[in-house]
Formats: structure tokens, C-alpha cells, sequence
């Protein structure tokens, strides 16, 4: 029988940082081991070995029989990216909150204040959200938000466009305009491991057209951005996100969540959730 | 939910701007006072995506929450949403408020109609709160009840406790002292305080 929750692909390990002691982590709640065998890197949990491969960066396991394979960032291979693996922060929360925040902006004048936002630009105008069947992703599009320091490159504030993608229930990518490089979108991913419903380690992995910050600031850049969120993420009430309506309130800027969390019910993705108003 | 006041917080420990969880029969509560000295406690819980309101911020005479910057006022009605500046927020979005009053110095919510008033505590002055990691024995203290509060002395000096309790057989003490006790007197007997906390837990150890 397929199971939506096991069937997915999550992240395990940073490739770069598997040393050769291995690393024992969880999944799901399972305990799971990462390992070097021979050059070859596998996955094991209780003996048994797990469907495994090595993309964007990391280790990427499936507890179950993988539906589909995993989902393709065509970013990843274009030539003159910085792909930069932020590693990790382990947040003590559901893994579904963490992504439903990734796809927020709404927060980023209160809590990365002078960073990603600033009062009193605090408004959201309308953008575009659908969920796209032909390939069961959520998307978000033409969001457009004020930022003080859009990102490491960026001196000066400037009105930052945005992308969002869901294409897996707990992996998020985001899509930002790029200062150096007008056209193109650089790519900021929120990879995240269930450990339990309520604890998880997140993964930031970036692909940038930025040639000159030293990779030790972008990705300290990204870790405060993330310890700002995870102050948030740990005191959300109810722990779990609730999918069904009724217990929060949202509003217009919240529409990305808001399909997210339609999406995540119809697919019966349910691990992290609470599915009655409590 | 208990129809009585129950102590929080000592009102000098509570400034104007500053927003604190408090817990109260087991709900927790973000208590805070306003610029103009006004005090209120309300679900720690921002309706919108369920933000602890006491890790939030008080301007003027409102609370906003820290994720999304929705403000609410006094009756804990929404009257501000950041991202809909334009938007007169709707009446359903409206933390839910809970009776909140200073007497003798004290702090008092209750979640229920109250039968009485909290105890009188006249001619005492506030002297400091304490978290026990215990229940609080108060025979072992020898503080007797008199008129809603735990009566006796420490280090000599006439003093009331006042008990809230939390969950997991935790509590704390709110503890006021005889007001014409010297400033030494009362450096003893918060030391006292100290005393009787480390003897509660380790009563239990
Ligand atoms: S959770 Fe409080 S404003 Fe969004
Ligand atoms: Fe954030």
C-alpha cells in the first residue's frame, strides 16, 4: 500500500559534510543511518536499506517505495551558479510550519527587521497562487515586497520580486530576483527533515549568480536569517499546523499558505498537522 | 477554571511596554501594561498563525504580535494588520481577554467571575516573586493562612505569601513584607525567601 508520508523523498545529509564516521539521524520518527560504503554513499534504517541518491547537495532517502522521482531544480546545472550548502538548524517544530514559513513574507519588516524588511513597508500587494496539477506543485508568483537588503549582494533597499514552489511536502524554493544579474532568478531552497511531528532539522541550500561574497558570509547571512525564524517556529500554538479552517485566521497575504495547507489535506500529507480545530 | 483571583506577578515587576507569560490554572497567558500603566491578560495565542503574543511588542496603548505585526487593542480586537494597511480588520479576529487587576501591589487574573476580592494586604510592601521546582509547603514554612494569604515571619521579619500554582506540581511565590521593616530586614528576609525555596526542593529531592 502507498503512503503519501513514507513515499516522499527527504533530506538525510550534506554530501560535503559526511565524514566518514557517518551520521545517525531520524526520520519519521526511525532511526536512520547515513554511511559511506566503498565510495558509495547508503541509507539504512533498522537493517534495512533505504532508496537513496545524491542531489542539489544532499542525501536524499525515501522510508517507503519512492511514487515519483524526485523533483527537478533545472537551476542546479546552469553554468555560473554558486552553489552553496548552508547546513543545518535543527527547530523544534513541525516540519510543515517551517516550510508554511519559508513561504511567508509577511513576517520579514517584524523578524528580519532591517534585513529582508523594514516598517513601515509592510504591505503585501496581491500576487498569484495556484496549485498546478499537471504538476502537483504549489506555486506562488508576481510577489513583490520591499526589502532594505534583499540579499549579501544587494547595497540599498529595492522592491525584491518573488517565486514560490512547493513541489514536495516538506521542500520549498524560492525564487528571487537577482541584483547582479537581471533576468535571472537566484534559487534559495528550504529542505526539510521530519525527525518527528514536532522536531526537525532544516537544510538551506542556495545556487547564486554571485561571484564576489565570500561563501563563509553568504552563508552566515542565511543562518541568521534562519535563527531569526526558528525563535518563531518554536513558539507557534498549536505545535502542529492545522489543515483544517477555523483555528487561525488568514488574510489576503496568506493565500500561498493558505494553498499549501488545502494541498497538503488533499494529498493526505498529514504527518506535523493537527486536522481538527483543537 | 477556578472562580478566584490568582496572584501573577508583583506590579513593580510588570513596566510600562513590557509583555510577560504568566500562567494561570494551567492557560497560558501573556500579561502586559500598556504606556499609560493599563494592564491586561490575554491567551498567549495570536489568532492569525498562533504567535505566543508574549514574545510580542507594546506600542502605546496596544500589544502587536512579533511574527506579522498585527496590533490589538485594550478589548483585544484586531485594529491593525501590517500587510493590509488599508484593511479595517474584521471583528471576528480578537485575542480572547481574561479579568486582570492591581491590589496591595499585586497583579490578580482571573479566568472566571470571582466571589471575592484578592486579599487585603495592607501595610505590606512588594518584596519579590520565586519559581519553586516544588509544591509549597507552607506548615513546613510556618506560615499559617490568614485572610487569603500565607502568614508569618521570615528572618523576623512579618511577611504574606501569596501561592499561583503551575502545572506539574511547580508554583510561585509572590512574597510582601512588613512595610516599617528596615531595608536590611528586608535584604534578610528575601534571603529567607531564597532559604525556603531551596528547602521546598530539596524537600522533594
Ligand atoms: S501570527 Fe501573529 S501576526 Fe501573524
Ligand atoms: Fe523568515
Amino acid at each position: 500500500m502507498t503512503d503519501p508520508i513514507r513515499d516522499e523523498w527527504y533530506p538525510v545529509a550534506l554530501v560535503s559534510q559526511l565524514g566518514p564516521e557517518g551520521r545517525d539521524t531520524r526520520l519519521l520518527g526511525e532511526p536512520v543511518r547515513v554511511a559511506w560504503h566503498g565510495g558509495a554513499i547508503t541509507v539504512t534504517s533498522g537493517g534495512r536499506s533505504l532508496p537513496s541518491q545524491q542531489r542539489y547537495g544532499h542525501v536524499w532517502a525515501c522510508p517507503g517505495t519512492p511514487q515519483r522521482p524526485l523533483f527537478d531544480i533545472p537551476e542546479a546545472d546552469q553554468p555560473g551558479r554558486r552553489l552553496v550548502d548552508v547546513g543545518l538548524v535543527r527547530v523544534k517544530c513541525s516540519p510543515l510550519r517551517a516550510v508554511e514559513n519559508f513561504l511567508d513574507i509577511a513576517h520579514f519588516p517584524f523578524v528580519h527587521t532591517d534585513i529582508l524588511g523594514a516598517e513601515p513597508h509592510t504591505e503585501v500587494g496581491r500576487y498569484d497562487v495556484a496549485i498546478r496539477e499537471e504538476v502537483d506543485e504549489v506555486w506562488a508568483t508576481k510577489v513583490h515586497f520591499y526589502q532594505p537588503q534583499a540579499a549579501k549582494s544587494a547595497a540599498g533597499g529595492i522592491t525584491t520580486e518573488y517565486m514560490y514552489r512547493v513541489p514536495a511536502p516538506t521542500v520549498s524554493i524560492l525564487y528571487k530576483t537577482c541584483p547582479p544579474r537581471p533576468g535571472e532568478w537566484d534559487v534559495i531552497t528550504l529542505f526539510v527533515q521530519p525527525l518527528d511531528e514536532e522536531l526537525c532539522e532544516v537544510w538551506p541550500w542556495m545556487a547564486l549568480f554571485d561571484d564576489d561574497t565570500p561563501m563563509t558570509d553568504l552563508i552566515h547571512f542565511q543562518q541568521t536569517i534562519f535563527l531569526q525564524d526558528r525563535s518563531i517556529l518554536e513558539n507557534q500554538l498549536p505545535h502542529r499546523l492545522p489543515l483544517d479552517p477555523g483555528l487561525e485566521i488568514p488574510t489576503r497575504a496568506d493565500l500561498t499558505s493558505v494553498a499549501y495547507r488545502r494541498w497538503l489535506k488533499r494529498r493526505g500529507y498529514t504527518y506535523g498537522a493537527q486536522l481538527v480545530a483543537a | 477554571m477556578l472562580p478566584y483571583w490568582t496572584p501573577v506577578a508583583l506590579s513593580r515587576d510588570l513596566a510600562p511596554l513590557v509583555v510577560m507569560p504568566v500562567v494561570v490554572d494551567g492557560a497560558e497567558l501573556a500579561l502586559w501594561r500598556s504606556a499609560s500603566g493599563r494592564i491586561a491578560a490575554w491567551a498567549d495565542r495570536c489568532p492569525h498563525r498562533g504567535m505566543r503574543l508574549s514574545h510580542g511588542f507594546v506600542r502605546g496603548e496596544a500589544l502587536s504580535c512579533i511574527y506579522h505585526g498585527w496590533s490589538y487593542a485594550q478589548s483585544g480586537q484586531c485594529q491593525r494588520i501590517p500587510a493590509h494597511p488599508d484593511l479595517e480588520p474584521p471583528e471576528a479576529i480578537r485575542v480572547p481577554v481574561h479579568r486582570a487587576m492591581e491590589s496591595g501591589g499585586v497583579i490578580w487574573v482571573a479566568l472566571a467571575e470571582p466571589a471575592a476580592l484578592p486579599p487585603a494586604l495592607a501595610g505590606l510592601v512588594p518584596l519579590r516573586s520565586v519559581t519553586l521546582d516544588a509544591p509549597f509547603d507552607p506548615a513546613a514554612a510556618g506560615l499559617a493562612e490568614s485572610g487569603g494569604a500565607w502568614r508569618g515571619t521570615l528572618a523576623g521579619v512579618a511577611v504574606a505569601v501569596l501561592v499561583q500554582p503551575l502545572p506539574e506540581n511547580r508554583c510561585v511565590l509572590h512574597v510582601l513584607a512588613d512595610g516599617a521593616a528596615t531595608p536590611a530586614a528586608l535584604v534578610d528576609a528575601s534571603r529567607g525567601v531564597e532559604t525556603l525555596r531551596r528547602q521546598a526542593e530539596e524537600a522533594l529531592a
